[in-house]
Order: structure tokens, then sequence, then C-alpha cells
């Protein structure tokens, strides 16, 4: 793959790939970018760990506390979700009231005959999209 | 007071005024039309009183659908059930159509399956969004 860097102070920083497929290589470098200038503490009982956006599946409310779902646990954030909202990076959108996802951890989005939206993340995890976000989120994903 | 009950109460204040003006231009249609129609002060007291809180139900329910935490499934049937209840007991209290089985069922059906025709329509909206959704994942 080719790469060209471009110094130019007085552009927007922006990276942008072509390439034939999204390859491991590409997914690398979109997490590189993204997480780039934004870093989050989350708590596992008293231990602060250092997490990054890629790392997080979703933000989720529970019991009024916060918790960064990761593949791995679950971890306690001091934030409110809505200035969690503020501040992630775009590839997080808000799904309903409890939860923010992140968008290249969705697997897929579902349709229950009931007509809910729900949302299923690469972990298995579900959760349904609210119809006040669904614009929302379809302006996300370019629609 | 609960969110949802001060939007359902709300919403019915805000559009039950358009309940009378329907019933109004209603009367004037048949006036217009209907050789030596007349309907007596009482049914008209009826009639606005009637066509006032079924608009103001048909505003205040369609809170239900904004009920977040609760199955779209669930929302529905209460939207289902609050309409059908309102219009069933007006139509029959202002003898719009008569309490009769026959005509009753036809009234049922014809409302069901007006209902569920502005749900399939909704579903099928949805279920092409989450189609257009998942290639924009891929």
């Amino acid at each position: 793959m080719k790469c060209r860097i471009i110094i130019d102070e007085h552009r927007e920083e922006e990276v942008i790939v072509y390439a034939h497929e999204r390859s491991a290589l590409v997914q690398q470098i979109a997490q590189l970018a993204t997480d780039e200038g934004f870093s989050l503490i989350g708590y596992r009982d008293r231990e602060a760990v250092p997490l990054t956006p890629s790392e997080v599946i979703c933000f989720t409310l529970e019991d009024g506390k916060v918790y960064a779902v990761t593949d791995r646990e679950r971890l306690w954030i001091k934030s409110r979700l809505y200035q969690l909202e503020e501040h992630l990076p775009e590839q997080f959108v808000k799904l309903n009231q409890s939860c923010i996802a992140n968008v290249r951890r969705i697997a897929r989005f579902d349709t229950s005959l009931g007509g809910a939206l729900t949302v299923i993340f690469q972990n298995g995890q579900r959760d349904y999209v609210s119809r006040r976000q669904l614009k929302h989120i379809k302006e996300r994903l370019g629609l | 007071m609960n969110t949802y009950v001060k939007t359902f109460l709300h919403r019915g204040l805000l559009f039950g005024g358009f309940g009378p003006i329907v019933v109004g231009i209603v009367y004037a249609i048949l006036q217009a039309t209907v050789a030596d129609f007349a309907v007596t002060g009482g049914q008209v007291l009826l009639a606005i009183v009637s066509t006032y809180l079924l608009a103001f139900l048909q505003a205040g329910a369609t809170v239900f659908n904004q009920i977040e935490h609760w199955p779209l499934a669930k929302s529905l049937l209460c939207h289902f059930a609050t309409l059908y209840a309102a219009y069933t007991l007006f139509y029959v209290g202002n003898t719009w159509i008569p309490f009769e089985p026959t005509v009753l069922l036809i009234f049922t059906a014809i409302f069901v399956g007006g209902y569920f025709l502005v749900w399939g329509i909704v579903w099928l909206c949805i279920k092409t969004a989450s189609k257009k959704m998942n290639k924009k994942l891929n």
C-alpha cells in the first residue's frame, strides 16, 4: 500500500485510506486515527484502567452508573452519559436513553416482529434502538 | 406527575378542540346535502363533548409510542385498545352506528384493518431502514 503524508498547517487533520477491502491494516489505521487525542479512564473496583475508544463496545447506564463494555469486562466510568456523548468521537452514537454504541462494534441491526429495531454487537450483546434516535443513527451512517 | 401522563394531558388539551370543529363541518355538510336534516340541542351537545374527548384521547395516546422502555408490541396494543374503546363507545353513544352485533363486527373489521394497514406500512419502513443500515455497516 502506498503512503503519502502531506504536512499542511492550514488544513484540518484527516486520514483518508483508499483500499480494496476493510482489511486488518485498514482497521488498525482507522483505530489509530480515531483513538488519537481521546482517552478515558475506567474503574475496575478502585483500580483505574486507561481505555481507548476503539476498545469500547458501548457505554451503558445501569442503576444510575455508567459502564464501558469491552470485550473482556465492564468498567465503571465516572461521567454522566450525556457528558460522554458530547466528547466521544464520531464513531459513537446514542441508541437509547441508556446506551451509546460504538458503530464499529455493531455486528448488525435487526427488526423484530413487534417492529422494534435492535442492535446486535460483535460480542453478541443486544440493545434496542429508540424510535427517537433512529433518525440520528441513520444520519450518522450516512443515510 | 409522571412525564408521560403530563405529555398525554398536554397533547390531549392541545388537540382536543379539533374534534368539535370536525363535528361542526360534518353537520354543515349534512345540512347542505340531506333534506330535512335536523339535530336536537342535546344531540349537538353530546356530539361536541364526544368529539372533544375523542380528539383528546387520539392525540394523548400517541405518547404510548414514546415510552422507550416498553416493547413496541405493548405500546401498539395500548394505543390500539385506547382508540378502539374510545371510538366504539362514542360512535355507539351518539348512535352514529347502531348497537347491533353485525354492525359492531363490521365496524371492528374496518377499524382493525385500517389500523394494521398503517402499522404494516410503518413496519416495512423500519425493516427497510434496518436493511439499509446493515449495508452501511458492511
